[in-house]
């Protein structure tokens, strides 16, 4: 007997008996039913949790600061920077060019006195305060650990949008769940600018209206407002041009201004996040990634999934005993129909592989179904997390299951429905073919 | 159809016995028996008299314990239990009193089942299928399963099964015990017919004295050995039989 019809006898003997068929494969099914369930939430929950940690952004996302490097800093997660550097056109194209880097962003800030109308939550009059303005190419937002928490992004070319940070909101005795509170409302930014008049050095201001239109949580650059380049570039022009030669903005050893603050570079996956930094490094400037700590993390839930994992494998070997159960059962119930296949001639062989194949189809067509139903159950977890992170105002989370989790768990279910089938098939291809005439 | 030969049993000084709680029972007793190929055999005794053991035996289901029995040129005691597989596979077509059918498969897959451990490849075992359905006059119900035939339909699948691959040798276990007048009638017929149309020898274990005066030869286990009843057929000699 082939393996083609060994397979096609055992899905038909499975067929033909449904009862006893059901009940096995609704003992495999939860069993897998909860594999996947388990393995799906622990994988969302991986994902959730590197994304927190990147504030949205890219994981293998790496800050250049315009700054040289401090060589006792260069294994550091947030490393401080060594004396300033300017990050020029050039230095941005070197890196740009550097093996491993997938993408170059260019950050700019400029400096700004903030008067804003608006009140604390306890009803006070916010003094004006110094901050950075932060500027980013928006289109390139997804590149950016930068995530919305309410409202929008300004729009891409606005030079009176802005959006604002958590800071902003603790200024003003605010929590997240108060974000839309500040949406809609204006906040006034002064650019300074050191002026020369008749030997006096006074600060002139570019007063600038601008709408908060959302707000964000963002590790792009340091400052609680995020802007447009042009915005900021036009801030920044205009405290470069003051009588000190843009000293407000900070230059290097060399007397020049930085006309970037930073850069965020996208290395070509986690693997290279310690190569692209190193050869930054060398390039001259210093940097900074999460990369220890999301490699901690990662451990982390690792061991989760695999304890998960765990419970979810007890539960299938609970459910392969059932199998071999079900199957001993079953060997003894057919005892005769056993004695028949040997009678026409089958050898001891094809009995053996008839009984596996069946309770590998039973494990097969379990696991399917319990692969479906673990999907639907981490879809159901999924909602009731979605509704508390909405009623916190977080970003809810979503649910997608692997290909590697549905073709572990059907493998896996079916593999240990195979070996829990290896006794019971050992067994009916002992029995005697005498049973043919004798078995009841 | 095609013709087989048909085969020669010859079985000589054979005895058999069980292990029990109660000690060692033996049923066959240094039995001799010699059946010339496409002879038609009943074989008749007391429950318990050993009938079913002697049909396991030729038929290779079980080993003899002492003796010689030869099926054609094979000595089946010196057979493994893959020879003996292969030789249950190729030699011997066997009708069973439940019919052993399997209930999850329709009429034509069981016949099929049988070519298919032969080896034999799936157009020919359909073809094959189909035109002993039709000879059992069954080529209609080949979609059917066993539980949606009745007793006599059953047993007429199951002669069709035991045909599939040729059998030199039928051996049939009570094939009426389940089966009202008119529906052993048929089968009884068709079995008769065997010898003739396949050439195959026949050998059938029976209760039923009319089914076993139908045979050309009838014989009777009477404490483990072999008793000739009167009538034998042509073709067909005793060795070591007693006549009654």
């Amino acid at each position: 007997m082939t393996w083609f019809d060994a397979i096609r006898l055992a899905v038909r003997t499975v067929r033909g008996r449904p009862g006893r068929a059901v009940l096995t494969v609704v003992a495999v099914a939860l069993a897998a039913a909860l594999l996947t369930a388990l393995l799906t939430i622990s994988t969302t929950a991986e994902t959730r949790v590197l994304d927190q940690l990147s504030t949205g952004g890219p994981l293998a996302g790496i800050k250049v600061a315009a700054a040289a490097p401090d060589p006792t800093q260069i294994d550091q997660d947030n490393a401080k920077p060594g004396r300033p550097k300017a990050l020029d056109a050039a230095a941005v194209r070197r890196i740009q060019g550097l093996p491993n880097v997938r993408a170059v962003v260019p950050v700019v800030s400029a400096p700004v006195l903030v008067l804003t109308s608006t009140r604390t939550k306890g009803g006070h009059r916010l003094n004006p305060f110094f901050d950075q303005v932060v500027g980013v190419d928006l289109t390139k937002i997804a590149q950016l650990p930068v995530t919305l928490v309410a409202g929008q992004l300004p729009a891409l070319d606005s030079l009176s949008q802005v959006a604002v940070t958590e800071g902003y909101l603790e200024r003003l005795g605010l929590s997240r769940l108060d974000a839309p509170r500040v949406v809609g409302t204006t906040v006034v930014l002064a650019s300074p600018r050191l002026v020369n008049d008749g030997g006096q050095t006074r600060y002139q201001g570019r007063w600038v209206k601008m709408s908060i239109v959302g707000v964000v949580a963002q590790d792009a650059g340091d400052g609680q407002f995020l802007a447009t380049t042009a915005a900021v570039t036009q801030a920044r022009d205009w405290s470069a041009s003051g009588d000190d030669h843009g000293r407000l903005l900070g230059q290097d050893s060399n007397g020049v201004v930085s006309p970037y603050a930073g850069l965020f570079v996208v290395a070509r996956g986690l693997d290279n996040v310690a190569k692209v930094r190193l050869e930054i490094t060398a390039v001259g400037y210093s940097t900074s990634a999460p990369e220890n700590l999301i490699a901690s993390v990662r451990r982390y839930l690792r061991v989760v999934e695999i304890v998960l994992s765990a419970v979810g494998l007890i539960a299938l070997l609970v459910a392969a005993l059932g199998i071999t159960n079900a199957m001993l059962a079953a060997v003894r119930e057919r005892r005769r129909e056993i004695g028949v296949l040997k009678a026409i001639g089958a050898r001891d062989r094809d009995i053996y592989r008839t009984f596996l194949l069946e309770a590998a189809t039973l494990g097969f067509i379990g696991g399917a179904l319990g692969a479906f139903v673990g999907w639907l159950i981490a879809l159901a977890v999924a909602a009731v997390v979605n509704g508390y992170l909405a009623q916190q105002r977080l970003s809810g989370i979503h649910v997608s299951l692997p290909l590697s989790v549905i073709v572990g768990v059907l493998a896996g279910s079916t593999l240990l429905a195979f070996a829990a089938g290896i006794l019971p098939a050992a067994r009916a291809a002992r029995m005697p073919a005498r049973e043919a005439v004798s078995g009841v | 159809m095609g013709r087989v030969p048909g085969t020669r049993i010859v079985v000589e000084g054979l005895s058999h016995g069980y292990r029990s709680a109660a000690g060692d029972v033996s049923v066959l007793d240094g039995l001799d028996l010699v059946v010339e190929p496409a002879a038609h055999v009943a074989l008749t005794g007391a429950s318990g008299s050993g009938k079913s053991t002697l049909l396991c035996i030729l038929g290779g289901l079980e080993v003899p314990q002492q003796g010689s029995v030869r099926v054609g040129d094979q000595d089946l005691a010196g057979l493994s239990r893959i020879e003996l597989a292969a030789f249950r596979r190729e030699t011997v077509g066997f009708v069973f009193q439940h019919f052993g059918l399997l209930e999850a498969l329709t009429a034509a897959e069981n016949v099929e089942l049988a070519c298919s451990l032969a080896g034999v490849r799936p157009a020919e075992r359909r073809r094959r299928a189909a035109e002993l359905l039709e000879a059992v006059d069954l080529g209609d119900r080949a979609r059917h399963r066993p539980i949606e035939l009745s007793g006599g339909e059953r047993q007429r699948v199951a002669i069709a099964r035991a045909l599939a691959n040729h059998p030199e040798l039928i051996l049939a276990d009570e094939p009426t015990g389940n089966l009202d007048q008119a529906s052993t009638e048929r089968v009884v017929a068709l079995l008769e017919r065997l010898p003739a149309d396949h050439g195959c020898t026949l050998v059938i274990v029976t209760h039923d004295p009319a089914i076993a005066a139908r045979a050309r030869r009838s014989l009777r286990l009477v404490e483990g050995r072999l008793v000739e009843r009167p009538a034998a057929g042509p073709g067909v000699a005793a060795v070591g039989a007693t006549r009654s």
